[in-house]
């Protein structure tokens, strides 16, 4: 009998650490199924398909949960020949859109389990990141409220102090002998009557109200119309940190206009559905943003049908940051692509950073955008003073002025024509 | 009597100049960052003609900046014939780059190519781009070289002619969007022509 127990329980013992091993190696070989399957959805069907919506192709969760895989692997494979044979599924799944579908003959049909393996699981949850934003926000709110706990402190620390001054003061005028005059009955009223008819004091408040007043005026007067620091709310919570910082998007994919014209251009939202039809940054229960679904309410355009609704469009009004005086003519060409070099000396910018950084600041580090510079005269004048534009000789614009000079000095004739009075800008802007 | 008294005064003047100060310092410092501030004549920074990107009351979407009318060019503008079909893009081989092969449109190609197709299509054009890399949805981008880069719409990448790549920068094609209002038709040429470099790779 006990022989028999033993035997059992080895036999039972030796069944559970087979049967555990095995599930282990289940998982992680599905597990790694997954993530191969991961890595060639990214690789090869992410460009028309996702999982939980319809892009150029349809999703794909739906779709593996719906079909076999002895319809998907010769559907992926070659889709083409599939339909070309007759197959009914295959002319089926083929009215989906007019666009085909692209043919994978180098797949094996493990990868492609792999892929429709992905499909079925879907994304990892990202349970972490939310954490630690979570954290992020509680410091900023933490800041604030040490700050105001030390103004706080700091406040009756003040008033502690006074008031032991006071008993000091009154110790030694005790020991000195003089007698103390109780004012504690007096009132508040009184008291600030009685300060006001001492001259020394009603001098020195005068004098108080004019270095206020006086100071107020001064800086008011020279902040007038300078909006440095001004940053409005803007209608699309669009942050220039993670676009042009963390994603790395030159400034002249959405601004291209400031390369060859006088305004650097807003985008219009076309420009921003290059990235955004496909990045909707849905959350774990599928909502695109808010903050795209902004783009795709002004354009009346339904993210699931994938259509533009002409009759719902209304255009995003962004809020004007920087704003030269109508009177004051700028271009933004002429400074970026003529001056960039004498810019990027002048101000000391980074060869890696684009030359923009020079006035608008450290673009990419904004949230939201602000105004940098200051946009006055003086600023403008003192840079025009300093910078550096020689060893330019051979730019036609500096040719054309030397050949000038060189008329001018035989006295030859001179037309303004010759002088680029003949340029549109000089008169239409 | 009067010591106690200007003794209260020193410190009452010492804490009134305190407090002044204060105040000056600490209104000065807090600008509300929402408001442009005092402005005088404000009506001398607005445009007395629409800009175009303002509201526009005499239209009647409200915008300044309104496409042509319909059958009309603006001057300058380049018509591109083929249309946005397969049948458009096939035909589309037919045309050849106008601009010559030369080092300075090659460089302008390059500076395009970095700005609006390498974030995506990465700087050798091998479909690894940033974006790609930090995989937030965009991602499946075609190389434009090897044995396996295959176009959705037939034939190997490597081997495409410049007028179906023009065609794709026009409309642009599954994921990838129309980069026809960012890049002028000389410019598309001059990015054509660097990505017919990038096909040489091997």
């Amino acid at each position: 009998m006990r022989n028999i127990s033993l035997i059992f329980k080895k036999v039972w013992k030796s069944a559970f650490v087979f049967a555990s091993l095995s599930f282990l190696i289940v998982t992680v070989t599905q597990a790694q199924d997954v993530v191969e399957g991961r890595t060639l959805f990214k690789d090869k069907c992410a460009s028309c398909h996702a999982l939980d919506h319809d892009i150029t192709g349809p999703a794909l969760t739906a779709k593996v949960n719906e079909l076999d895989e002895a319809f998907l692997i010769p559907w992926i494979k070659n889709n083409v020949a599939l339909i070309a044979s007759g197959n009914k599924q295959a002319i089926e799944a083929s009215k989906f859109s007019p666009s085909e579908m692209k043919t994978f003959p180098t797949l094996t049909d493990d990868q492609i389990k792999s892929i429709i393996a992905y499909a079925k699981v879907g994304e990892p949850k990202k349970v972490a990141e939310a954490g630690a934003a979570v954290k992020d926000e509680g410091t900023s709110s933490l800041s604030i409220v040490g700050i105001i706990a030390i103004i706080i402190l700091s406040i009756i620390v003040l008033v502690v102090l006074g008031r032991a001054v006071k008993m000091l003061e009154r110790l030694i005028l005790q020991k000195q002998g003089i007698a103390i005059v109780e004012e504690e009955g007096v009132s508040l009223a009184t008291g600030v009557r009685r300060l006001f008819k001492n001259k020394k004091f009603v001098a020195f408040f005068v004098l108080c109200l004019i270095i206020v007043l006086g100071s107020f005026g001064w800086m008011g007067m020279w902040e007038t119309g300078v909006h440095t620091g001004y940053q409005p709310v803007q209608p699309i919570k669009f942050s220039h940190e993670l676009h042009a910082g963390i994603n790395q998007i030159d400034c002249q994919y959405c601004h291209s206009g400031a390369f060859k014209s006088k305004n650097s251009t807003i985008p219009s939202l076309n420009v921003c559905m290059n990235c955004h039809k496909n990045v909707q940054a849905r959350t774990e229960d599928g909502q695109i943003s808010p903050e795209i679904q902004k783009i795709y309410n002004a354009l009346g355009y339904d993210a699931d049908k994938q259509t533009y609704d002409k009759a719902k469009e209304k255009p995003i009004e962004w809020v004007r940051v920087h704003n030269l005086p109508d009177f004051a003519y700028f271009n933004h060409s002429q400074h970026v692509v003529v001056g960039e070099a004498a810019i990027r000396k002048e101000k000391g910018i980074d060869p890696k950073d684009p030359v923009c950084f020079a006035c608008h600041g450290p673009v990419n580090t904004m949230e939201e955008i602000y105004q940098y510079s200051p946009l006055t005269m003086k600023w403008c004048i003192n840079c025009h003073k300093d910078a550096d534009i020689s060893g330019k000789k051979n730019d036609a614009f500096y040719a054309n002025i030397i050949a000038a000079h060189e008329k001018i000095k035989k006295g030859e004739k001179i037309t303004p024509a010759m002088l680029g009075g003949l340029e549109c800008g000089k008169c239409h802007y | 009597m009067k010591g106690s008294i200007l003794a209260m005064n020193k410190k009452s003047i010492v804490y009134g100049t305190f407090m002044v100060l204060v105040t000056v310092v600490m209104l000065s410092a807090c600008r509300d960052k929402r408001s442009t501030g005092l402005e005088y004549a404000r009506n001398m920074y607005d445009p007395i003609a629409y800009n175009q990107d303002q509201p526009n009351k005499n239209f009647a979407n409200g915008a300044t900046a309104q496409t042509p009318p319909a059958n009309t060019d603006p001057i300058g503008f380049v018509r591109y014939e083929y249309a946005n079909t397969k049948e458009g893009y096939e035909a589309s081989a037919a045309l050849v780059n106008p601009l010559p092969l030369t080092e300075k449109n090659l460089l302008e190609g390059k500076h395009f190519f970095t700005v609006f197709c390498a974030p995506c299509h990465g700087d050798k054009g091998d479909g690894q781009g940033h974006i790609v890399k930090l995989d937030k949805g965009i991602s499946g981008v075609p190389a434009y070289h090897g044995a396996d880069a295959v176009s959705s719409r037939g034939g190997a990448m490597a081997t495409m002619p410049a007028g179906k790549i023009y065609h794709t920068i026009m409309y642009g094609l599954n994921a990838m969007g129309s980069h026809a209002s960012q890049l002028t038709p000389t410019e598309r040429w001059k990015v054509v022509m660097y990505v017919q470099q990038l096909q040489k790779i091997k």
